[in-house]
């Protein structure tokens, strides 16, 4: 039977099970009956098996380059190399819908078994019901405007263009946008229970505690995939940056920024009750904000680099956008008054006031980043103008922002909860301080000026110094498991972040960028580097012709940035070549083979310093995500950490 | 499991509270999604000239053949100003229709072109102009910027200026010597009606 | 007697060790704050100035980052730009005559557009005046008890444990 019919079925089949769910868990529901737990059992079962083959025929026709199949026709191609052949599911539109779909089927069966035991809970049940409604909606998707498995009727000896040249010229894609989706479904789960929470009116801490690992997970792969795009497009794009507040990428980052604030204000309300209005807000729009960003990637509404070929998928998104919006404003504002707060802060300097100070900084980072991204279309609508929001607008907004966050960063794992005493405090930063004013004295000796970068980075070295002091003392007290548990894994995550924030500001305020017109044998100088050209050479691939520079950096190793040009995509793109250290990076891509002049090169060299920084900071947060994930069993999360109830109502 | 407690006193107020939070919110998301929902995909969006009507930005320089060219001292005729490249490949389909144009008006003198390379070398322009013909001034992007000064983002784009001096029209995805000259009969007419009117105005 | 007098002490050197990473904090940052460096040069300020203008025909690049020709053309002139001294209000008022307001990636601050600069301050402030406010409420009704249906969700959240 051909691929398409099979996709299509598996397809189909998913939808029916899907469909089927939702009903059987509905009735399941209003019959006030546990008797939905063997048949969600089997279609959970059916859905994912449907998603699974639906992947399996998919890699099948692009492996056998089945050109029958519309998606492989035209992102396929008998050239490709076989990893980014594999890699192509996901270079395109309909594609990655599909990904999409198996890893939400992924994290479905990964809830039906973490959650057995409860199948009769109407926690559980409404939960399933919402994941229900998403897989429905993906899976319709993919019998609607994002068909994969459309047919194809390939004239005679047909060869496809392959996948966008930028998507085959670097591993990470291949690993790039699993993990982003990993980490963007992963809140679906936390938003089921969140709707569930509310639905059932148990919107006390159970649900948070139901999901709380998931939210880290989620948060952790999103981190993650984050990291590796701009890994990504900093190897490839040849601009010599990895970060441009691109609307795809803000996409990314707004449910990055909700997510991280909710990761914070959770343990507000699991340690003192409160927060509980704000802290569903925060889920339902971390899961909002993912679909929102599904819009904005795959609409074409707005100019991205990384946005797919337009589709007419953009209103289904926004249709399932405001159903998202419409429900989860509706129940918050049903439940209103069930979510009352019991309790309140003390005072502002505690630690559950530090964590509201760090999320009224998310929120408001989230919101520059949403104005900024749709701003103008919000000036096109209201008087007809076209323009642009991009880097200065950010940079100068998100800043001072920024910092106080890593001052926050500094202060907030040595508060105490409730009340903290200045003595206390005095005696608890001291460290850090003197780490940070060392931090700022060091950079300012090997050279370091301005402001803005210095602040970072003596911010930085502050927080550094209060995540580490934290983490020492845990170590001193617990051995290994001093690394293990969410507020010590929180604390190497807090690290990871930090060295970001200093490579991101260093990297910024130092970059140094220029282009040189080269004869083989001349040698331009760049911020103390010299750069030799030693001419080109072209190489013949199936795919593509590569006319590769050889350039030598500071009279050592030969770097080779190439010029590629793919025929059947009718494209030509810049391969870049990186030497990095841990001080600095040159980044050469070359621009043109300049025609009439013999052999002249035009390259541009960009040099920033500790990007590496920057990717070992991702790898710090993924292993920090990693242990606080770990049980760290020292404490019950429900047990009291400050003075008991008790003593304080008097 | 439900919750079964009975509701504090003070609910009217926390519900009021509720409602205001919520209903700007709802409102604002709202518009928010109207927003969305009504934005045209980027691609399709038209970029205006702002030189039409205007006077022609200045081009003056050395051709690649080595003679002065000057917009000014073709005031007079019609001018098609050409930004073109050698590598892109509507800009080589249009090339015969401008040869074509040129030719049918060399005889008369009312119309001429100048083309303007777009970030290609003098080199590679005049091996271009050997190898397709044409016979008129050619400006390299290494002798000038005029591309900047005309806000041409992608060529091929040409702007038609009138005897004027003025901008009348700007062109895009490559000319149709039919087009052109249909635009230039069309412009004169009107011109011509709109002189016919002033002079019955004026009388 | 003795404890407080060495806590007195070392609440003493506590002090002093503060004021110590201030002043060294405070200095240093100073100095590098005040000494600027080198002097950018006028490569560096030509791809910091095209990095803050939009490509025209490349989706969501800039001038600085697009291989365009267009892109191309418009780094060379304001590279010629800055040669010569432009001030950067010269260059961008040349780049938004030429190419449409839509090049500058930075929103002008008059008009509608001065909102997408004003809403987040106003934002912001509106937020830290409401917390000031719920801080003082709080502050007011220090009288506060564990209901009965706080009481019980934390059982019911003990009870989900193992």
């Amino acid at each position: 039977m051909s691929n398409s019919i099979l996709g299509s079925g598996a397809v189909s089949l998913g939808l029916a099970a899907s469909i089927t769910g939702m009903i059987v868990v509905a009735m399941g529901l209003a019959n006030h009956r546990g008797s939905w737990k063997r048949e969600t059992r089997w279609l959970v079962g059916i859905m994912t098996f449907a998603a699974i083959a639906a992947v399996v025929v998919m890699e099948r026709a692009l492996i056998t380059r089945d050109f029958t199949v519309a998606y492989v026709a035209e992102n396929g191609s008998s050239k490709t190399p076989a990893l980014f052949n594999f890699a192509t599911m996901w270079a395109a539109l309909e594609g990655s819908i599909l990904l999409w779909t198996l890893i939400l089927t992924g994290y479905v069966v990964a809830v039906l078994v973490k959650f057995r035991d409860r199948h009769d809970d109407p926690m559980v049940g409404w939960a399933m019901l919402t994941l229900f409604v998403v897989t429905t909606f993906f899976f319709a998707l993919m019998l609607g405007p994002a068909n994969p498995f459309k047919s194809f009727n390939p004239p005679l000896g047909y060869d496809g263009p392959g996948p966008n040249p930028l998507l085959q010229n670097h591993v990470l894609m291949a690993f790039h946008p699993p993990v982003l989706y990993l980490g963007y479904v992963g809140f679906t789960v936390p938003f089921a229970f969140a709707i569930s929470a509310l639905v059932t009116g148990r919107v006390g801490e159970g649900w948070l505690l139901a999901t709380r690992r998931w939210t880290v997970m989620a948060w952790g792969f999103l981190s993650l995939g984050i990291i590796l795009g701009a890994w990504w497009s900093y190897e490839t794009l040849g601009w010599g940056g990895y970060w441009a507040w691109d609307p795809v990428e803000n996409a990314s980052f707004l449910p990055w920024l909700t997510g991280t604030a909710f990761i914070h204000s959770v343990m507000v309300q699991e340690r003192r009750g409160m927060l509980r209005v704000w802290n569903l807000s925060l889920v339902v729009s971390t899961f909002a904000l993912t679909i929102l960003g599904t819009f904005i990637t795959r609409s074409g509404v707005l100019n991205s680099v990384h946005a797919f070929v337009e589709s007419g998928i953009g209103p289904w998104i926004l249709t399932f956008f405001a159903l998202i919006v419409v429900v989860s404003l509706g129940l918050i504002a049903w439940r209103g008054d069930e979510l009352r707060s019991p309790g309140r802060i003390d005072s502002p300097v505690s630690r559950e006031g530090a964590f509201l100070a760090n999320n009224v900084l998310f929120a408001a980072f989230a919101f520059v980043v949403l104005l900024g991204t749709i701003f103008p279309l919000i000036v096109e609508a209201v008087d007809g103008r076209s323009i642009s929001v991009g880097n200065p607008y950010f940079d100068r907004m998100t800043m001072p922002i920024g910092f106080m966050l890593l001052f926050l960063m500094g202060i907030a794992p040595v508060l105490p909860w409730r009340k903290a005493s200045s003595g206390v405090l005095s005696q608890r930063l001291i460290g850090p301080a003197w780490f940070g004013a060392a931090v700022v004295l060091f950079s300012v000796l090997v050279g370091a000026r301005g402001w803005a970068p210095l602040l970072a980075f003596g911010l930085g070295g502050f927080a550094a110094g209060a995540s580490g002091r934290q983490l020492i003392l845990a170590t001193r007290r617990q051995g290994w498991r001093g690394l293990v548990g969410r507020t010590n894994g929180g604390m190497i995550v807090h690290i990871g972040v930090i060295l970001i924030a200093v490579a991101f500001a260093a990297s910024n305020a130092y970059v140094r960028q220029d282009e040189f017109n080269l004869l083989p044998g001349d040698t331009a100088t760049m911020s103390g580097h010299t750069l030799t050209f030693e001419g080109s050479t072209v190489i013949e691939y199936p795919n593509r012709t590569e006319r590769v520079a050889r350039i030598r950096i500071d009279g050592g190793q030969v770097y080779e940035p190439a010029l590629a040009t793919y025929p059947f995509a009718g494209q030509s793109i810049n391969i870049p070549s990186v030497r990095s250290t841990a001080v600095d990076d040159i980044a050469l891509s070359v621009l043109s083979y300049p025609e009439g002049t013999d052999d002249a090169v035009l390259l541009r060299a960009t040099i920033q310093p500790m990007i590496v920084w920057l990717w070992i900071g991702g790898l710090v947060i993924a292993g920090g995500t990693l242990m606080a994930v770990v049980p760290g069993n020292r404490r019950r999360p429900t047990d009291p950490v400050s003075a008991p109830l008790e003593e304080v109502s008097v | 499991m439900t919750n079964t407690e009975p509701v504090p006193d003070t609910v009217p107020a926390r519900s009021r509270l509720a409602v205001w939070i919520v209903v700007p919110l709802a409102v604002t998301m709202g518009l928010f999604l109207i927003l969305l929902a009504t934005r045209d995909p980027s691609t399709t969006r038209v970029r205006q000239s702002r030189l039409i009507g205007g006077v022609a930005p200045a081009i003056t320089g050395t051709a690649i053949d080595g003679s002065q060219f000057d917009l000014d001292n073709e005031r007079g005729r019609w001018v098609v100003v050409n930004f073109f490249s050698t590598t892109c490949v509507p800009c080589q389909i249009e090339h015969p229709e401008l040869v074509k144009f040129q030719q049918a008006h060399e005889a008369s003198g009312d119309a001429t072109i100048v083309s303007v390379a777009f970030d290609d070398s003098s080199e590679n322009v005049r091996r271009f102009f050997e190898r397709n013909g044409g016979d008129w001034p050619v400006l390299a992007s290494d002798t000038g910027t005029y591309a900047v000064s005309y806000g041409v983002a992608q060529v091929p784009e040409s702007y038609l200026i009138a005897p004027s001096g003025l901008v009348v029209d700007k062109l895009i995805g490559g000319i149709k010597l039919q087009d052109l000259e249909s635009r230039i009969t069309a412009l004169e007419q009107a011109a011509a009606e709109s002189r016919a009117a002033a002079d019955n105005g004026g009388g | 007697m003795s404890t407080s007098i060495t806590r007195k002490r070392r609440s003493n050197l506590r002090l002093w060790s503060w004021i110590g990473a201030a002043v060294l904090a405070v200095s240093a940052f100073l100095y590098g704050s005040v000494s600027g460096g080198q002097p950018q040069t006028n490569a560096e300020r030509a791809h910091a100035l095209a990095d803050n203008f939009a490509c025209p025909v490349c989706s969501g690049q800039s001038v600085a980052q697009s291989d365009a020709s267009v892109a191309r053309i418009i780094r060379r002139e304001i590279r010629t730009w800055v040669d010569e001294g432009r001030t950067t209000d010269y260059i961008r008022s040349q780049l938004v005559a030429d190419f449409g307001e839509d090049i500058d990636y930075t929103p002008s601050a008059t008009g509608i557009t001065s909102l997408v600069w004003i809403l987040p301050v106003v934002g912001g402030a509106g937020a830290i005046t409401g917390l000031f406010f719920v801080f003082r409420r709080w502050k007011l009704d220090a009288d506060f008890e564990a209901s009965a249906e706080d009481v019980a969700l934390v059982d019911a959240a003990r009870a989900d444990l193992p």
